[in-house]
């Protein structure tokens, strides 16, 4: 008899520890469910990043990818009025810029923060892609890559080679513009290639920004499968 | 087991699960989170000063191709044990104030020796190429001086304490950090008058003691370790969106040690519960059994 009612009293036991643990699960839910509806907004942007870092290596998150397989030849056949436009990652270098008139030839990466300044060019991510239609923006420093920028002249030929494509500008105007005004960085409707720089001052930062706008001579895509032959 | 002793023991188990999630909360939020040596550990642990020192050397690199000012301007009249103040001091003052010690918060660093080196180049600058020392000058000294100031400061300012302090977020909490030690003193009298009542009411059977404390303890634990599971094995706080090296590493750091300092706490709760429970299990083996179950 004894053992019996000892056998009988274990689920007593067992099934009260599953109610409260299952009680006070609930009243803890009941109880955050409001604090928590409110700061979950907050919580998903503070927490968004889907690129898992670890404290411990110091970087910033930015992966800066080189391309050095872009041809820098405009082919003489092979080439199409239309195709296809590969949109690069923040950080990839995508494209080659060059303009003979003042022997200039520099990498440009898509984005812009102070390491790929370093590298080369920089390209809005908020501007259009080389090849699509609107307003390409690209900018560089004034004492490295663009030192020579305001040499450019109405008439110079501006040449951008991608990984899908050739596309050629011509200068049809120099800007001078103050850093707040947007005016030559927003969209566009036409084809259009802005390229700007800070104005050169002898020690310290000017608040000026010297450009040059160029419209869209030709664009030849490559037909699938040239380029990287 | 009693029916009357059964129904008073769930309510004060579900009470006492309740006080020692709030005890252990709350003392955590008092020695970890709002303790300044949790700030110290993290920047020791993280080398935030040397993050800082690598983020502010790639600013003012960076700055070079601008201004034409060497980065070695800025960067040899700093170095990493002075930042290591400059943060050790952005928390002392941040904890001075939320704790009443001081009226404001403003973050402050010796630039002495900056200031004499920008002054020193650019005099340089000016004497070699014939630039004219006028008010234009002067303003340009001033302008670097105060840009690079500007920028240490924020640097150094890992915890972003100042952000905090200007948003109002410091001037908010002040006035509760006066509440934090009387809330963890009434939540361990809580507990302890919880414990106490189970204590008599289970005065004769030592046994069920163990069962009740055991399971609030081991429910109290598990209520606290599943956020802590969930944030770990999600690696929930990497996806932080500042990466600026020393923020990121900052913030990370201090959510991590709350977490693992959390998660020990809910660990050693949890055992201690496992514990209770076996305990009941060999004490109620060796007990002859109640005649009058009901």
């Amino acid at each position: 008899m004894e053992q019996k009612k000892k056998k009988s009293a274990l689920p007593v036991y067992i099934l009260t520890g599953v109610f409260l643990a299952v009680l006070c699960t609930a009243l803890s839910a009941a109880v955050l469910a409001v604090p928590y509806d409110k700061v979950r907004s907050y919580l998903n942007i503070v927490f968004m990043d889907q690129m898992k870092l670890d404290p411990s290596t110091g970087t910033n998150g930015l992966v800066i990818i080189e391309n050095e397989d872009i041809p820098t030849e405009k082919p003489s056949e092979g080439l199409a009025d239309e195709g296809d436009i590969i949109r690069p990652a923040f950080g990839e270098q995508y494209a080659v810029l060059q303009c003979d008139a003042i022997s200039l030839s520099v990498p440009v990466y898509w984005g812009s923060s102070a390491e790929l300044l370093e590298r080369g060019a920089c390209q809005s991510s908020s501007s259009k892609v080389i090849g699509e239609v609107g307003n390409v923006v690209i900018d560089a420093h004034v004492n490295t890559f663009f030192a020579d920028l305001s040499q450019m002249k109405t008439g110079d030929e501006v040449v951008l080679y991608t990984e899908y494509g050739v596309f050629t500008y011509q200068v049809t105007e120099q800007v001078t513009f103050e850093n707040t005004d947007k005016t030559y960085v927003l969209p566009t409707e036409e084809d259009r290639l802005t390229l700007y720089t800070c104005e050169a001052q002898v020690l310290g930062t000017s608040s000026m920004r010297l450009g040059v706008l160029c419209e869209l001579v030709s664009k030849a895509f490559y037909q699938t499968g040239e380029v990287q032959e | 087991m009693k029916l009357k002793h059964y129904i008073p023991s769930v309510i004060l188990t579900v009470l006492l699960v309740f006080a020692l999630v709030g005890t252990t909360g709350v003392l955590l939020v008092q020695h970890v989170l709002l303790n300044a040596d949790t700030f110290a550990t993290v920047t020791e642990e993280q080398a935030l000063a040397d993050k800082a020192y690598a983020s502010l050397e790639s600013y003012f690199k960076a700055r070079e191709n601008s201004t034409g000012i060497p980065k070695e301007v800025f960067l040899d009249a700093i170095d990493k044990e002075a930042l290591q103040e400059g943060i050790a001091g952005s928390t002392k003052q941040a904890f001075d104030y939320l704790h009443g010690r001081s009226d404001s918060f403003a973050l402050t660093m010796d630039f002495t020796e900056m200031e004499a080196s920008v002054r020193a180049f650019f005099e340089d600058y000016a004497d070699t190429n014939g630039y004219a020392k006028d008010e234009i000058y002067e303003q340009k000294i001033a302008d670097v001086t105060a840009g690079a100031e500007d920028k240490i400061l924020f640097t150094v300012d890992t915890f972003k304490f100042s952000v905090m302090y200007q948003n109002g977020w410091l001037q908010k909490a002040k006035p509760y950090m006066k509440y934090l030690s009387p809330a963890a003193v009434g939540c361990v009298v809580v507990t302890l008058l919880l414990l106490l009542m189970l204590v008599l009411l289970h005065r004769k059977q030592g046994a069920h003691l163990c069962y009740w404390a055991g399971l609030a303890a081991l429910i109290a634990g598990l209520l606290l370790l599943a956020p802590c599971v969930y944030v770990t094995a999600t690696d929930y706080f990497s996806g932080f969106v500042i990466k600026d090296p020393q923020i990121f590493a900052a913030v990370l750091g201090c959510l991590d040690l709350f977490t693992h300092r959390a998660m020990t706490a809910a660990v050693v709760m949890t055992v201690l519960g496992v514990v209770l429970l076996v305990l009941f299990g060999v004490l109620l083996h060796l007990q002859k059994p109640e005649p009058d179950t009901k």
